[in-house]
């Protein structure tokens, strides 16, 4: 790979002057920064950091991209990484991430579709359809068909700018049941089916959003009558004041994880410092800080989490049920050509 | 066909805060004329151009041209040709595109237009440099085009603003020459503003002097050498020493001596104007049309084409006296420290009124 | 000639002078080749291995089968051409305005213009949201005032990625507008009307054509800089303006595909230096078309 030798030599500069040396009881853990990680720091890595006796360092970062240039560079500051699922697919694919030893890690009670080989789940969060209750009252969308739906929910709509998250809503909105979605794009012809459905929606998208605290804002100001995104950003639209529900109603699934990139400074202590976070007692915290779901689902009987948050939580059972999990097996596959073929239809 | 009009200014009047850059300006410019508005920097002259031009607005007055009132003219509609100190030729433009703005904004054909160009060019001995661009040229082809530019329309007055202060002095002796020939050729109406009294004199049919933004003497450049209006003109024209004199009985005294006077002696003090050329050194008193005056030489200058001797006079007065650089005339330099008689012709012995028109404002 | 008084020491010094004023720029050179030469070849170098590694040019010949990069670089250049155009008539009469303005009024002129500067882009982009999107200061009092019903869509188009790249580009347009309109001789345009222009031609013939240089200049730099532009239209466009810089991001940041973003990068490079050769040879061609038409 002559690219990789290319980019070596570029980031090796960078290593000699930001490289490090590390203690054998401390671990670097790098994570997204923001309200995110104080909710981490506070309900995972404090917590563990006294239970194991050992130094945790944190750092933000920007996520996968990043990891593969420190692999590159032979030089990689961090122990453990904070990925979304796809980013966490990718590193395994590339063998950037190392695989995990499940003899230590304890996930029979982690819900379905939240691990990886080499990445393993933290939080659950759901790609769902949010309303303006100004605009519709509790009487919103309750399927993608209604989202869809402009006679019967006129107004204005924001949907990702990416394909992620956003074809599976169309074939759904297009009639296909919920377990045969992936089966269904399994297939130019099905990646086209959803982009034609995404095509009839376009005249009222009016915002195709970015980032999680765009979509947050747009429904929050009002901006527009309805919206795809992430729970945990709508909560903090609602907690903000914004007049807008969401419903869990035919989301997705989705997680963020935890992985040890290769050539980390400390594997080992690692790997435990990630056996204890995925435990229930120290994840059950988690929804304390931020409204986003436990993947363990012993967390649940801890009572730690009362019964109405427990209820808002996309992990909780009665709300897991109604997602459809993200199959990083077909986002591994189609990604880089449903991109294409997304942006393509975008600038149509 | 009418080729020049006569420029009439009224009490024309213009403040800037309480500072009068033209004060109650009447002048009368005849048809044809050449006049040079002469003052110091900071006397109105510039002031007074631009009214004529349109560019400064007056506080009141009138000025028309020929019957035609022009004091709420825009400059676009005067029709004055005018040469400005820095050209402003169009460095955008060529020569020829300068010289031939004038008449295409006046619709003039193109064929036309490439004519009157190349006539205009002939005129100002430039044949042949139409399409040279404005950088390429020199300063005194820069002058030639910017007169040539000023004049291809056929302006019945042409203003100049110091149209030589960029030249070298060589250059500048030979193009005052030449624009006085194209103005006897032409025989439109000039006014032109320097502040150069020797190129007033060498060009002018009269010479407007004005300071402090009052007109103070209008005249000939004999008559205003000669018969300066005032201690001002007498010491901004040329080299003068001004002596006060005394009356008695009628007569004019200095020093106890009675002059022989040329012309009216004006009412009120006066002066006695010694001009360094009009002494001469005289071998006695026997000569009795001049008046003579004793003194001392202090020193003796040669300056190439003349020498000025520099000597002080019985009652303390310094003088210098100028005389050509000729055979002998040099024989009979006195040496310094000798006593000399300075004699002065009855004819040039002229007395200046000690009006308080100069008074710094 | 060698034997010729302090010759040979006279060009010993002259040699030695030479060399010394080579040394001392010698640092910013190799300045300029490590941040400036390098990195655009490495670019371009990058942008000739596909997804394996292997050397292709599958880079560039995608951009032409896939109907999406045609239309970001359209999109990227219409933006520009746009933003440049406004620009201009906006920067043009309030700079000429400035440049008739004594000295220290049109300082404070320029202080206002320049006071953006101060802020950040994204708070300036930020700011430009809340005031143009449909619930925005502008919608709430259009609607208000009863000067239209229905909010206007303002943002999250092309209109309010105009709105907000005009903002932050007027700056670039106004600085070498009022430059050189300063520069232009007040004599100029006296003259002209003196030769019998009126205002309005005197403007047209003489003023606006002096212009031209500082005008010219001001549109290269706010051009090329719109050409690069990521902050303004990721927020104000609503995903409907997507420019090379965003590709560029999505390509490196997604599928970390440094080959495809550097051909877009080289390309842009290619089209950017084309238009600049354009203008060249349009600013000599107005030169000629100047002294022609005269």
């Amino acid at each position: 790979m002559r690219i990789n030798q290319l980019l070596l030599s570029g980031a090796t500069a960078c290593a000699i002057f930001f490289g490090g040396t590390v203690s054998a009881d401390e671990v670097t853990i790098a994570s997204w920064g923001g309200s995110y990680q104080e909710a981490q720091s506070k309900a995972l890595f404090k917590p563990v950091e006294k239970a194991l006796g050992i130094t945790i360092k944190e750092e933000s970062y920007k996520g996968i991209g990043q990891v593969r240039t420190k692999v590159a560079a032979g030089s990689v500051p961090w122990d453990i990484i904070d990925t979304g699922s796809g980013g966490g697919a990718r590193g395994c694919a590339e063998e950037i991430l190392i695989p995990l030893d499940y003899s230590m890690i304890d996930t029979s009670n982690f819900v379905a579709d939240t691990q990886l080989s080499c990445c393993v789940g933290t939080i659950v969060f759901a790609t769902v359809m949010a309303w303006n209750t100004d605009t519709y009252g509790d009487n919103g969308p309750q399927s993608w068909a209604d989202f869809w739906d402009a006679e019967k929910f006129p107004g204005t709509r924001a949907i990702r700018g990416k394909m992620h998250g956003m074809l599976e809503p169309a074939l759904m909105a297009d009639g296909v049941p919920a377990d045969e979605v992936y089966s269904v794009l399994d297939s130019e012809e099905g990646i086209n089916r959803a982009l034609d459905k995404i095509r009839e929606l376009k005249p009222h998208v009016a915002v195709w959003w970015s980032s999680g605290a765009q979509h947050a804002q747009l429904m929050k100001d009002g901006e527009v009558d309805l919206s795809t995104g992430w729970n945990g950003r709508f909560d903090v639209a609602i907690a903000d004041g914004g007049n807008l529900k969401y419903t869990y109603s035919q989301g997705l699934q989705d997680y963020d994880c935890f992985g040890i990139p290769k050539g980390a400074p400390n594997p080992d202590l690692a790997m435990s410092v990630i056996a204890e976070m995925s435990k229930a007692e120290y994840q059950a915290d988690i929804p304390q800080y931020i409204t986003y779901g436990p993947t363990n689902t012993l967390a649940y009987e801890t009572g730690k989490i009362d019964e109405t948050l427990a209820a808002s939580l996309p992990s909780h059972p009665d709300n897991a049920s109604q997602l459809l999990p993200i199959s990083q097996e077909w986002y591994a596959k189609w990604e880089k050509m449903a991109s294409e073929m997304y942006t393509d239809m975008m600038t149509e | 066909m009418i080729k020049a009009l006569p420029i009439h200014i009224q009490q024309v009047v213009k403040t800037y805060g309480r500072i009068h850059a033209l004060d109650h300006v009447d002048l009368e410019i005849k048809s044809g004329e050449f006049l040079t508005l002469l003052g110091p920097s900071g006397s109105g002259k510039t002031t007074l151009l631009m009214v004529l031009a349109g560019f400064t607005r007056p506080d009141s007055g009138s000025v028309r041209f020929g019957d035609r009132e022009v004091i709420r003219t825009p400059p676009h509609k005067r029709d004055v040709g005018m040469v400005f100190q820095n050209y402003a030729l169009f460095p955008h433009m060529t020569v020829a595109g300068n010289i031939g703005f004038p008449l295409r904004l006046r619709g003039v054909q193109k064929d036309d237009i490439h004519q009157r160009v190349e006539h205009a060019l002939s005129t100002v001995q430039l044949d042949g440099l139409g399409d040279r661009r404005i950088d390429q040229l020199s300063g005194g082809q820069k002058q030639r085009v910017a007169l040539a530019r000023a004049i291809v329309f056929e302006p019945r007055i042409l203003l100049m603003d110091e149209p030589l202060s960029a030249l070298d002095k060589k250059l500048r002796d030979h193009m005052q020459i030449e624009l006085r020939r194209l103005h006897e050729k032409l025989g439109i109406t000039t006014v032109y503003v320097t502040h150069d009294q020797r190129e007033a004199l060498t060009m002018s049919d009269r010479v407007a002097v004005i300071n402090h933004g009052r007109l103070i003497q209008c005249d000939s450049p004999r008559t205003i050498y000669d018969y300066p209006a005032s201690p001002f003109v007498a010491n901004f024209i040329g080299e003068s020493t001004l002596i006060p004199v005394k009356r008695s009985n009628g007569n004019v005294v200095l020093d106890g001596q009675v002059l022989k006077v040329s012309g009216a002696v004006p009412d009120g003090r006066c002066s006695l104007m010694l001009r360094p050329e009009r002494l001469t050194i005289l071998p006695d008193r026997r000569n009795p049309d001049y008046n003579v005056f004793p003194g001392v030489v202090e020193e003796v200058v040669f300056q190439g084409e003349s020498f000025v001797a520099y000597a002080v006079l019985e009652s303390g007065t310094h003088v210098s006296m100028r005389g050509i650089s000729q055979r002998e005339t040099v024989a009979s330099l006195p040496s310094r420290g000798k006593a000399v008689l300075l004699g002065l012709h009855w004819e040039e012995t002229v007395l200046i009124p000690e009006a308080n028109e100069d008074a710094p404002g | 000639m060698a034997d010729a008084l302090n010759a040979r020491e006279l060009r010993q010094d002259e040699w030695r002078e030479k060399l010394a004023m080579f040394g001392l720029s010698l640092p910013a050179l190799v300045l300029v080749f490590a941040i400036i030469v390098v990195p655009v070849g490495w670019l371009f170098w990058l942008s000739l291995f596909n997804d394996e590694g292997v050397l292709s040019l599958s880079n560039y010949t995608r951009m032409f089968d896939s109907k999406s990069y045609t239309r970001i670089f359209i999109t990227t250049f219409k933006v520009s051409i746009l933003t440049t155009v406004f620009c201009v008539l906006i920067s043009y009469p309030f700079s000429y305005f400035l440049s008739q303005l004594p000295k220290r009024w049109a300082a404070i002129g320029l202080f206002t213009v320049l006071l953006p500067f101060w802020t950040s882009l994204l708070v300036r982009t930020y700011a430009w949201l809340v005031v143009l999107q449909r619930k925005g200061l502008v919608n709430e009092w259009g609607i208000e005032l009863g000067l239209w019903d229905q909010p206007l869509k303002l943002a999250h188009n092309l209109n309010g990625t105009l709105v907000g790249m005009v903002h932050i580009m007027l700056p670039f347009m106004v600085l070498p507008l009022y430059a050189s309109m300063r520069a232009i001789n007040a004599d100029y345009v006296k003259a002209a009307s003196n030769l019998g222009a009126n205002p309005t031609r005197a403007f047209w013939l003489v003023f606006f054509p002096l212009s031209l240089p500082g005008l010219l200049a001001g549109m290269v730099v706010v051009f090329v800089l719109c050409l690069g532009f990521f902050v303004t239209p990721a927020v104000l466009g609503g995903g409907k303006v997507i420019m090379v810089s965003m590709k560029i991001e999505t390509l490196i940041d997604l599928f970390f595909n440094f080959g495809t973003a550097s051909a877009l990068g080289v390309v842009l490079m290619i089209l950017t230096l084309a238009v600049l050769f354009l203008a060249h040879r349009l600013l000599r061609l107005d030169k000629i078309l100047g002294e022609r038409g005269a």
